[in-house]
Protein backbone atom coordinates (compact mmCIF):
# COMPACT_ATOMS: atom_id res chain seq x y z
CA UNK A 1 0.00 0.00 0.00
CA UNK A 2 1.35 3.35 -1.00
CA UNK A 3 2.62 5.93 2.16
CA UNK A 4 2.12 9.40 2.52
CA UNK A 5 5.90 9.81 1.35
CA UNK A 6 4.80 12.04 -1.32
CA UNK A 7 1.82 13.69 -0.88
CA UNK A 8 2.78 17.04 -0.55
CA UNK A 9 1.80 19.14 -3.96
CA UNK A 10 4.68 19.92 -6.37
CA UNK A 11 6.81 23.23 -5.69
CA UNK A 12 5.24 25.95 -8.07
CA UNK A 13 7.32 26.61 -11.04
CA UNK A 14 7.48 29.55 -13.14
CA UNK A 15 4.79 27.21 -15.39
CA UNK A 16 3.24 25.06 -13.53
CA UNK A 17 2.84 21.58 -15.06
CA UNK A 18 -0.66 20.16 -15.61
CA UNK A 19 0.42 17.07 -15.49
CA UNK A 20 2.82 15.42 -12.90
CA UNK A 21 4.34 12.30 -11.47
CA UNK A 22 6.83 11.02 -8.93
CA UNK A 23 8.04 8.05 -8.74
CA UNK A 24 5.34 6.28 -9.71
CA UNK A 25 5.22 2.65 -10.10
CA UNK A 26 3.16 -0.16 -11.14
CA UNK A 27 2.71 -4.25 -10.71
CA UNK A 28 0.04 -6.45 -12.35
CA UNK A 29 0.82 -9.72 -9.75
CA UNK A 30 4.42 -10.09 -9.83
CA UNK A 31 5.66 -8.47 -12.63
CA UNK A 32 6.66 -4.35 -12.51
CA UNK A 33 5.43 -2.79 -15.23
CA UNK A 34 6.36 0.62 -14.19
CA UNK A 35 9.66 1.87 -12.11
CA UNK A 36 10.04 4.96 -10.50
CA UNK A 37 8.24 7.19 -13.31
CA UNK A 38 8.71 10.95 -13.11
CA UNK A 39 6.86 12.87 -15.80
CA UNK A 40 5.71 16.74 -16.24
CA UNK A 41 3.64 18.01 -18.80
CA UNK A 42 3.57 21.69 -19.60
CA UNK A 43 0.49 23.56 -20.70
CA UNK A 44 0.71 23.84 -24.62
CA UNK A 45 3.34 21.07 -24.93
CA UNK A 46 2.88 17.64 -26.79
CA UNK A 47 4.62 14.68 -25.68
CA UNK A 48 4.80 11.72 -27.22
CA UNK A 49 5.97 8.66 -25.88
CA UNK A 50 7.14 5.68 -27.91
CA UNK A 51 8.88 2.21 -27.09
CA UNK A 52 7.85 -1.39 -28.17
CA UNK A 53 5.06 -3.58 -27.30
CA UNK A 54 4.94 -4.16 -23.30
CA UNK A 55 7.04 -1.35 -22.36
CA UNK A 56 4.48 -0.08 -19.94
CA UNK A 57 3.79 3.45 -22.26
CA UNK A 58 0.29 2.95 -22.06
CA UNK A 59 0.04 1.79 -18.58
CA UNK A 60 1.90 5.32 -17.57
CA UNK A 61 -0.81 7.08 -19.21
CA UNK A 62 -3.86 5.26 -17.74
CA UNK A 63 -1.76 5.62 -14.35
CA UNK A 64 -1.84 9.13 -15.28
CA UNK A 65 -5.27 9.08 -15.37
CA UNK A 66 -6.05 6.83 -12.63
CA UNK A 67 -7.99 4.79 -14.85
CA UNK A 68 -5.39 1.99 -13.62
CA UNK A 69 -4.37 2.98 -9.97
CA UNK A 70 -0.40 3.57 -9.43
CA UNK A 71 0.94 1.61 -6.78
CA UNK A 72 3.48 4.19 -5.44
CA UNK A 73 4.22 7.78 -6.13
CA UNK A 74 1.91 10.35 -6.99
CA UNK A 75 0.33 11.86 -9.75
CA UNK A 76 -0.83 15.62 -9.84
CA UNK A 77 -3.41 17.22 -12.32
CA UNK A 78 -3.28 20.95 -11.87
CA UNK A 79 -1.37 21.16 -8.75
CA UNK A 80 -3.97 17.78 -6.69
CA UNK A 81 -3.17 14.81 -6.21
CA UNK A 82 -5.39 11.98 -8.12
CA UNK A 83 -6.08 9.01 -6.90
CA UNK A 84 -5.38 9.49 -3.12
CA UNK A 85 -5.60 11.85 -0.27
CA UNK A 86 -4.39 11.63 3.20
CA UNK A 87 -6.11 10.57 6.00
CA UNK A 88 -4.57 10.48 9.41
CA UNK A 89 -1.26 10.09 7.84
CA UNK A 90 -2.42 7.05 5.77
CA UNK A 91 -2.39 7.33 2.28
CA UNK A 92 -6.20 5.92 1.34
CA UNK A 93 -7.80 6.22 -2.23
CA UNK A 94 -10.19 9.01 -3.13
CA UNK A 95 -14.05 8.32 -3.78
CA UNK A 96 -15.11 8.01 -7.59
CA UNK A 97 -16.51 11.83 -7.12
CA UNK A 98 -13.01 13.33 -6.29
CA UNK A 99 -11.31 11.13 -9.01
CA UNK A 100 -13.97 12.68 -11.74
CA UNK A 101 -13.02 16.05 -10.30
CA UNK A 102 -9.78 16.02 -10.04
CA UNK A 103 -9.21 14.72 -13.77
CA UNK A 104 -11.57 17.03 -15.11
CA UNK A 105 -9.18 18.82 -16.98
CA UNK A 106 -8.00 15.64 -19.00
CA UNK A 107 -10.12 14.26 -22.22
CA UNK A 108 -8.75 10.44 -23.06
CA UNK A 109 -9.21 8.88 -26.84
CA UNK A 110 -8.41 5.22 -26.69
CA UNK A 111 -6.88 2.81 -28.79
CA UNK A 112 -10.49 1.23 -29.90
CA UNK A 113 -12.40 4.20 -29.67
CA UNK A 114 -15.16 2.89 -27.09
CA UNK A 115 -17.89 4.93 -28.92
CA UNK A 116 -20.97 3.93 -27.20
CA UNK A 117 -22.36 2.17 -29.91
CA UNK A 118 -26.15 2.52 -28.80
CA UNK A 119 -25.79 6.76 -29.26
CA UNK A 120 -25.26 8.25 -32.33
CA UNK A 121 -21.95 10.00 -33.30
CA UNK A 122 -23.64 13.22 -32.42
CA UNK A 123 -25.16 11.87 -28.88
CA UNK A 124 -21.88 10.11 -28.25
CA UNK A 125 -20.52 13.77 -28.07
CA UNK A 126 -23.40 15.69 -26.21
CA UNK A 127 -24.32 12.73 -23.52
CA UNK A 128 -21.48 13.98 -21.09
CA UNK A 129 -22.46 17.21 -21.95
CA UNK A 130 -26.34 17.31 -20.73
CA UNK A 131 -25.10 14.53 -17.76
CA UNK A 132 -22.06 16.48 -16.63
CA UNK A 133 -22.53 19.65 -17.94
CA UNK A 134 -26.49 19.59 -17.49
CA UNK A 135 -27.11 21.14 -20.81
CA UNK A 136 -30.13 21.42 -22.14
CA UNK A 137 -30.78 19.57 -25.24
CA UNK A 138 -30.44 22.05 -27.68
CA UNK A 139 -27.46 23.89 -26.01
CA UNK A 140 -25.63 20.33 -26.09
CA UNK A 141 -26.96 19.48 -29.70
CA UNK A 142 -25.08 23.15 -31.13
CA UNK A 143 -21.79 21.95 -29.19
CA UNK A 144 -22.08 18.73 -30.53
CA UNK A 145 -22.19 19.51 -33.85
CA UNK A 146 -19.89 22.04 -33.71
CA UNK A 147 -17.04 19.46 -32.16
CA UNK A 148 -18.13 17.62 -35.22
CA UNK A 149 -17.85 19.93 -37.77
CA UNK A 150 -13.97 20.22 -35.89
CA UNK A 151 -13.20 16.98 -36.63
CA UNK A 152 -15.12 16.77 -40.16
CA UNK A 153 -17.81 14.91 -39.38
CA UNK A 154 -20.76 17.08 -39.04
CA UNK A 155 -22.57 15.39 -41.83
CA UNK A 156 -22.29 11.98 -39.59
CA UNK A 157 -24.18 13.47 -36.86
CA UNK A 158 -27.33 10.95 -36.86
CA UNK A 159 -25.01 8.19 -37.61
CA UNK A 160 -24.54 4.89 -35.40
CA UNK A 161 -20.96 3.90 -34.78
CA UNK A 162 -21.47 0.08 -36.55
CA UNK A 163 -21.92 2.98 -39.78
CA UNK A 164 -18.82 4.56 -39.28
CA UNK A 165 -15.48 4.06 -40.61
CA UNK A 166 -12.37 3.70 -37.90
CA UNK A 167 -11.10 6.64 -39.19
CA UNK A 168 -14.49 8.64 -38.82
CA UNK A 169 -14.84 6.76 -35.00
CA UNK A 170 -11.68 7.82 -33.83
CA UNK A 171 -12.50 11.40 -34.91
CA UNK A 172 -15.79 10.82 -33.53
CA UNK A 173 -13.56 10.03 -30.18
CA UNK A 174 -11.71 13.07 -30.41
CA UNK A 175 -14.77 15.62 -30.50
CA UNK A 176 -16.31 13.88 -27.35
CA UNK A 177 -13.17 14.24 -25.23
CA UNK A 178 -12.65 17.75 -26.49
CA UNK A 179 -16.47 18.80 -26.02
CA UNK A 180 -15.92 18.69 -22.44
CA UNK A 181 -13.80 21.52 -23.16
CA UNK A 182 -10.25 19.52 -21.62
CA UNK A 183 -6.54 21.38 -21.10
CA UNK A 184 -4.94 18.28 -21.53
CA UNK A 185 -5.50 15.46 -24.32
CA UNK A 186 -3.82 11.74 -23.49
CA UNK A 187 -4.36 9.69 -26.45
CA UNK A 188 -3.82 5.59 -26.08
CA UNK A 189 -2.15 4.47 -29.10
CA UNK A 190 -4.66 6.12 -31.28
CA UNK A 191 -3.84 5.24 -35.07
CA UNK A 192 -3.13 1.16 -33.96
CA UNK A 193 -6.43 -0.32 -34.24
CA UNK A 194 -6.82 1.68 -38.25
CA UNK A 195 -6.40 0.55 -41.65
CA UNK A 196 -3.11 2.72 -42.54
CA UNK A 197 -5.02 4.49 -45.02
CA UNK A 198 -7.30 5.85 -42.16
CA UNK A 199 -4.43 6.62 -39.97
CA UNK A 200 -4.03 10.08 -42.20
CA UNK A 201 -7.45 11.40 -41.52
CA UNK A 202 -6.92 10.91 -37.07
CA UNK A 203 -3.06 12.33 -37.31
CA UNK A 204 -4.54 15.50 -39.61
CA UNK A 205 -6.73 16.43 -36.70
CA UNK A 206 -4.34 15.99 -33.30
CA UNK A 207 -2.11 18.16 -35.89
CA UNK A 208 -4.49 20.58 -36.15
CA UNK A 209 -5.09 20.28 -31.98
CA UNK A 210 -1.42 20.43 -31.45
CA UNK A 211 -1.01 23.44 -33.75
CA UNK A 212 -4.12 25.45 -31.80
CA UNK A 213 -2.01 24.95 -28.93
CA UNK A 214 -3.59 22.34 -26.92
CA UNK A 215 -1.65 20.38 -24.45
CA UNK A 216 -1.16 16.41 -24.77
CA UNK A 217 0.72 13.03 -24.33
CA UNK A 218 0.14 11.03 -27.09
CA UNK A 219 1.25 7.31 -26.91
CA UNK A 220 2.20 6.25 -30.43
CA UNK A 221 3.89 3.97 -33.10
CA UNK A 222 3.96 7.12 -35.62
CA UNK A 223 7.77 8.03 -35.66
CA UNK A 224 7.17 10.34 -38.52
CA UNK A 225 4.32 11.98 -36.54
CA UNK A 226 6.36 11.92 -32.92
CA UNK A 227 8.99 13.86 -35.10
CA UNK A 228 7.06 16.63 -36.53
CA UNK A 229 4.40 17.24 -33.85
CA UNK A 230 6.31 16.37 -30.69
CA UNK A 231 7.98 19.02 -28.20
CA UNK A 232 9.25 15.92 -26.88
CA UNK A 233 9.48 12.33 -27.00
CA UNK A 234 9.80 9.75 -24.27
CA UNK A 235 11.26 5.92 -25.22
CA UNK A 236 10.46 3.57 -22.45
CA UNK A 237 11.71 0.21 -22.18
CA UNK A 238 10.37 -2.61 -19.57
CA UNK A 239 8.49 0.29 -17.79
CA UNK A 240 11.34 2.59 -17.56
CA UNK A 241 12.11 6.15 -19.09
CA UNK A 242 15.10 5.18 -20.96
CA UNK A 243 15.70 8.63 -22.86
CA UNK A 244 13.53 11.48 -23.03
CA UNK A 245 14.03 14.72 -25.47
CA UNK A 246 13.50 16.91 -28.28
CA UNK A 247 12.22 14.41 -31.11
CA UNK A 248 15.31 16.28 -33.40
CA UNK A 249 17.68 14.75 -30.78
CA UNK A 250 15.93 11.60 -29.99
CA UNK A 251 15.83 10.65 -33.23
CA UNK A 252 18.78 11.38 -34.58
CA UNK A 253 21.62 10.95 -31.64
CA UNK A 254 20.15 8.31 -29.93
CA UNK A 255 22.12 8.02 -26.67
CA UNK A 256 21.23 4.08 -25.44
CA UNK A 257 21.75 1.36 -27.26
CA UNK A 258 18.10 0.36 -26.39
CA UNK A 259 16.79 3.06 -28.46
CA UNK A 260 18.98 2.82 -31.22
CA UNK A 261 18.03 -0.90 -31.63
CA UNK A 262 14.17 0.15 -31.71
CA UNK A 263 14.45 2.92 -33.88
CA UNK A 264 17.01 0.84 -36.07
CA UNK A 265 14.00 -2.09 -36.18
CA UNK A 266 11.40 0.74 -37.15
CA UNK A 267 13.43 1.57 -40.27
CA UNK A 268 14.24 -1.86 -41.19
CA UNK A 269 10.15 -2.07 -41.34
CA UNK A 270 9.54 1.14 -42.90
CA UNK A 271 12.06 1.87 -45.06
CA UNK A 272 11.82 -0.52 -47.76
CA UNK B 1 -62.38 -28.41 -25.83
CA UNK B 2 -64.05 -25.96 -27.63
CA UNK B 3 -67.21 -26.34 -25.24
CA UNK B 4 -65.50 -26.14 -22.18
CA UNK B 5 -63.93 -23.14 -23.31
CA UNK B 6 -67.40 -21.93 -24.37
CA UNK B 7 -69.54 -23.13 -21.01
CA UNK B 8 -67.01 -21.72 -18.71
CA UNK B 9 -64.89 -18.57 -20.35
CA UNK B 10 -66.03 -16.19 -17.68
CA UNK B 11 -64.00 -18.65 -14.71
CA UNK B 12 -61.41 -18.75 -17.09
CA UNK B 13 -60.84 -15.40 -18.31
CA UNK B 14 -60.91 -14.50 -14.61
CA UNK B 15 -58.29 -17.33 -13.38
CA UNK B 16 -55.85 -16.01 -16.80
CA UNK B 17 -56.40 -12.20 -15.35
CA UNK B 18 -55.44 -13.42 -11.69
CA UNK B 19 -51.85 -15.39 -13.78
CA UNK B 20 -51.66 -12.63 -15.71
CA UNK B 21 -51.45 -10.38 -12.42
CA UNK B 22 -49.45 -12.30 -10.45
CA UNK B 23 -46.51 -13.25 -13.43
CA UNK B 24 -46.45 -9.32 -14.99
CA UNK B 25 -46.23 -8.01 -11.27
CA UNK B 26 -43.27 -10.61 -10.28
CA UNK B 27 -41.46 -9.84 -13.75
CA UNK B 28 -41.53 -6.17 -13.40
CA UNK B 29 -40.40 -6.29 -9.48
CA UNK B 30 -38.11 -8.77 -10.65
CA UNK B 31 -36.81 -6.41 -13.03
CA UNK B 32 -35.99 -3.54 -11.05
CA UNK B 33 -34.85 -6.09 -8.30
CA UNK B 34 -32.45 -7.65 -10.47
CA UNK B 35 -30.97 -4.65 -12.33
CA UNK B 36 -29.96 -3.54 -8.76
CA UNK B 37 -29.02 -7.46 -7.77
CA UNK B 38 -26.74 -7.56 -11.20
CA UNK B 39 -25.11 -4.79 -10.11
CA UNK B 40 -24.18 -6.29 -6.42
CA UNK B 41 -22.86 -8.96 -8.65
CA UNK B 42 -20.66 -7.29 -10.52
CA UNK B 43 -19.78 -4.98 -7.62
CA UNK B 44 -15.79 -4.74 -6.80
CA UNK B 45 -16.72 -4.90 -3.38
CA UNK B 46 -16.40 -8.76 -2.13
CA UNK B 47 -18.72 -7.82 0.78
CA UNK B 48 -21.24 -6.47 -1.52
CA UNK B 49 -20.73 -9.29 -3.97
CA UNK B 50 -20.78 -12.11 -1.18
CA UNK B 51 -24.39 -11.58 -0.41
CA UNK B 52 -25.39 -10.93 -3.66
CA UNK B 53 -24.06 -14.75 -5.06
CA UNK B 54 -25.52 -16.26 -2.03
CA UNK B 55 -29.03 -15.11 -2.81
CA UNK B 56 -28.84 -15.82 -6.41
CA UNK B 57 -27.74 -18.80 -5.16
CA UNK B 58 -30.56 -20.11 -2.99
CA UNK B 59 -33.03 -18.94 -5.27
CA UNK B 60 -32.04 -20.46 -8.12
CA UNK B 61 -30.58 -23.57 -6.44
CA UNK B 62 -34.32 -24.65 -4.84
CA UNK B 63 -37.33 -25.95 -6.36
CA UNK B 64 -39.94 -22.66 -6.96
CA UNK B 65 -42.66 -24.69 -5.21
CA UNK B 66 -40.64 -25.43 -2.26
CA UNK B 67 -40.02 -21.47 -1.88
CA UNK B 68 -43.97 -20.56 -2.61
CA UNK B 69 -44.50 -23.05 0.50
CA UNK B 70 -41.53 -21.60 2.59
CA UNK B 71 -43.08 -18.05 2.06
CA UNK B 72 -46.66 -19.05 2.29
CA UNK B 73 -45.64 -20.48 5.85
CA UNK B 74 -42.82 -18.76 6.83
CA UNK B 75 -44.34 -15.47 7.49
CA UNK B 76 -47.02 -16.07 9.46
CA UNK B 77 -44.30 -17.94 12.09
CA UNK B 78 -42.64 -14.27 12.55
CA UNK B 79 -46.09 -12.42 12.81
CA UNK B 80 -46.35 -11.94 8.91
CA UNK B 81 -50.16 -12.30 8.15
CA UNK B 82 -50.01 -12.19 4.45
CA UNK B 83 -52.88 -13.04 1.82
CA UNK B 84 -51.96 -15.85 -0.64
CA UNK B 85 -52.05 -13.54 -4.01
CA UNK B 86 -49.49 -11.69 -2.08
CA UNK B 87 -47.14 -14.58 -0.95
CA UNK B 88 -47.44 -15.86 -4.70
CA UNK B 89 -46.18 -12.12 -6.21
CA UNK B 90 -43.49 -11.98 -3.19
CA UNK B 91 -42.20 -15.59 -3.91
CA UNK B 92 -42.11 -15.13 -7.85
CA UNK B 93 -40.80 -11.75 -7.53
CA UNK B 94 -37.93 -13.12 -5.14
CA UNK B 95 -37.13 -16.18 -7.42
CA UNK B 96 -37.19 -14.40 -10.85
CA UNK B 97 -35.02 -11.07 -9.54
CA UNK B 98 -32.25 -13.88 -9.39
CA UNK B 99 -33.26 -15.21 -12.55
CA UNK B 100 -33.33 -12.07 -14.40
CA UNK B 101 -29.97 -10.80 -12.03
CA UNK B 102 -28.03 -13.61 -13.81
CA UNK B 103 -29.21 -12.68 -17.18
CA UNK B 104 -27.90 -9.04 -16.82
CA UNK B 105 -24.99 -9.67 -15.18
CA UNK B 106 -24.09 -11.70 -18.57
CA UNK B 107 -25.50 -8.80 -20.41
CA UNK B 108 -22.99 -6.44 -18.20
CA UNK B 109 -19.73 -8.44 -18.84
CA UNK B 110 -20.57 -8.03 -22.34
CA UNK B 111 -20.14 -4.77 -22.53
CA UNK B 112 -16.46 -3.73 -23.18
CA UNK B 113 -14.52 -2.12 -20.00
CA UNK B 114 -13.39 0.53 -22.86
CA UNK B 115 -16.98 2.23 -23.00
CA UNK B 116 -16.98 2.56 -19.38
CA UNK B 117 -13.36 4.19 -19.15
CA UNK B 118 -14.73 6.75 -21.81
CA UNK B 119 -17.82 7.64 -19.66
CA UNK B 120 -15.42 7.82 -16.55
CA UNK B 121 -12.91 9.83 -18.13
CA UNK B 122 -16.18 12.27 -19.86
CA UNK B 123 -16.84 12.94 -16.26
CA UNK B 124 -20.04 10.70 -16.22
CA UNK B 125 -20.46 9.53 -13.03
CA UNK B 126 -20.84 5.67 -12.46
CA UNK B 127 -24.32 5.79 -11.46
CA UNK B 128 -24.83 7.79 -14.60
CA UNK B 129 -22.93 4.86 -16.62
CA UNK B 130 -24.85 2.27 -15.08
CA UNK B 131 -28.10 4.26 -16.22
CA UNK B 132 -27.24 5.62 -19.39
CA UNK B 133 -24.34 3.79 -21.25
CA UNK B 134 -24.28 0.01 -19.71
CA UNK B 135 -28.18 -0.77 -19.14
CA UNK B 136 -29.44 0.47 -22.02
CA UNK B 137 -27.64 -1.98 -24.32
CA UNK B 138 -27.78 -4.78 -21.40
CA UNK B 139 -31.41 -4.74 -21.94
CA UNK B 140 -30.92 -5.07 -25.78
CA UNK B 141 -28.60 -7.92 -25.77
CA UNK B 142 -30.18 -9.70 -22.87
CA UNK B 143 -34.08 -9.29 -24.79
CA UNK B 144 -34.01 -12.63 -25.86
CA UNK B 145 -33.50 -15.06 -22.23
CA UNK B 146 -35.28 -12.24 -20.70
CA UNK B 147 -38.32 -13.19 -22.49
CA UNK B 148 -37.66 -16.91 -21.38
CA UNK B 149 -37.87 -15.79 -18.31
CA UNK B 150 -40.86 -14.07 -18.54
CA UNK B 151 -42.40 -17.05 -20.19
CA UNK B 152 -41.01 -19.26 -17.71
CA UNK B 153 -42.45 -17.23 -14.71
CA UNK B 154 -45.83 -17.32 -16.48
CA UNK B 155 -45.48 -21.06 -16.56
CA UNK B 156 -44.20 -21.42 -12.78
CA UNK B 157 -46.86 -19.38 -11.71
CA UNK B 158 -49.21 -22.65 -12.00
CA UNK B 159 -47.78 -23.78 -9.06
CA UNK B 160 -49.20 -21.05 -6.82
CA UNK B 161 -52.64 -23.24 -7.13
CA UNK B 162 -50.80 -25.07 -4.28
CA UNK B 163 -51.25 -22.29 -1.78
CA UNK B 164 -55.11 -21.36 -2.62
CA UNK B 165 -54.80 -19.04 -4.97
CA UNK B 166 -57.01 -19.76 -7.75
CA UNK B 167 -55.45 -18.93 -10.63
CA UNK B 168 -55.59 -20.35 -14.06
CA UNK B 169 -54.48 -23.87 -13.00
CA UNK B 170 -56.40 -23.99 -9.87
CA UNK B 171 -59.59 -22.81 -11.98
CA UNK B 172 -58.92 -25.88 -14.62
CA UNK B 173 -58.80 -28.16 -11.68
CA UNK B 174 -61.81 -27.27 -10.23
CA UNK B 175 -63.63 -27.16 -13.81
CA UNK B 176 -62.33 -30.30 -14.53
CA UNK B 177 -63.90 -32.11 -11.40
CA UNK B 178 -67.12 -30.79 -11.75
CA UNK B 179 -67.42 -31.69 -15.33
CA UNK B 180 -65.72 -34.87 -15.63
CA UNK B 181 -63.68 -33.74 -18.48
CA UNK B 182 -60.29 -33.20 -17.19
CA UNK B 183 -58.23 -33.33 -20.52
CA UNK B 184 -60.69 -31.00 -22.48
CA UNK B 185 -60.14 -28.80 -19.74
CA UNK B 186 -56.47 -29.22 -18.92
CA UNK B 187 -56.16 -28.89 -23.44
CA UNK B 188 -58.14 -25.31 -22.82
CA UNK B 189 -55.80 -23.93 -20.07
CA UNK B 190 -53.06 -25.00 -22.61
CA UNK B 191 -54.43 -23.11 -25.40
CA UNK B 192 -54.94 -20.46 -23.42
CA UNK B 193 -51.20 -20.50 -21.84
CA UNK B 194 -49.78 -20.67 -25.15
CA UNK B 195 -51.99 -17.82 -26.66
CA UNK B 196 -50.50 -15.50 -24.07
CA UNK B 197 -47.01 -16.88 -24.84
CA UNK B 198 -47.08 -16.47 -28.00
CA UNK B 199 -48.65 -13.04 -27.62
CA UNK B 200 -44.99 -12.29 -25.57
CA UNK B 201 -42.95 -14.01 -27.61
CA UNK B 202 -44.07 -11.68 -30.78
CA UNK B 203 -43.83 -8.60 -28.49
CA UNK B 204 -40.21 -9.50 -27.68
CA UNK B 205 -39.24 -10.49 -31.31
CA UNK B 206 -40.88 -7.25 -32.49
CA UNK B 207 -38.63 -5.20 -29.70
CA UNK B 208 -35.68 -7.24 -30.79
CA UNK B 209 -35.52 -6.30 -34.14
CA UNK B 210 -36.62 -2.60 -33.49
CA UNK B 211 -33.63 -2.15 -31.08
CA UNK B 212 -31.35 -4.06 -33.18
CA UNK B 213 -29.87 -0.89 -34.50
CA UNK B 214 -26.79 0.47 -32.57
CA UNK B 215 -25.66 -2.56 -31.05
CA UNK B 216 -22.80 -3.75 -32.62
CA UNK B 217 -19.79 -3.52 -30.50
CA UNK B 218 -16.21 -2.54 -31.93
Amino acid sequence: MPTADTLAPPAPTQQRAIVEAHGISKQFGDLEVLTNIDFSLAPSEVVCVIGPSGSGKSTLLRCLAFLEPYDHGSVYIDGQLLGYEDRSGQRVRTSEKRVDEVRAPVGMVFQHFHLWPHRTALENVTEALRLVNGLSRRQADTEGIAMLEQVGLADRAGHFPESLSGGQKQRVAIARALAMKPRVMFFDEPTSALDPELVGEVLDVMKKLAADGMTMVIVTHEMGFAAKVADRVIFMDQGRVVESGPPATLFRQPKSERLQQFLNTWRERHID
Amino acid sequence: MFEILLNHYPVLLKGLTTTLVVSLSAIALGLVLGVLLAFGLTSRYHLVRWPCGLYRSFWRGTPILLQLLLVYYLLPEIGIEIAPISAAILTLTLNTTAFQAEIFRSGISHIPAGQIEAARMAGISAWQTRRRIIMPQVFRLTLPPLTNEIITILKNSSLISVIAVTELMRVSEQIASRTFQPLETYLAAAVLYLAVNLVLARISAYLERRMAGGLATE
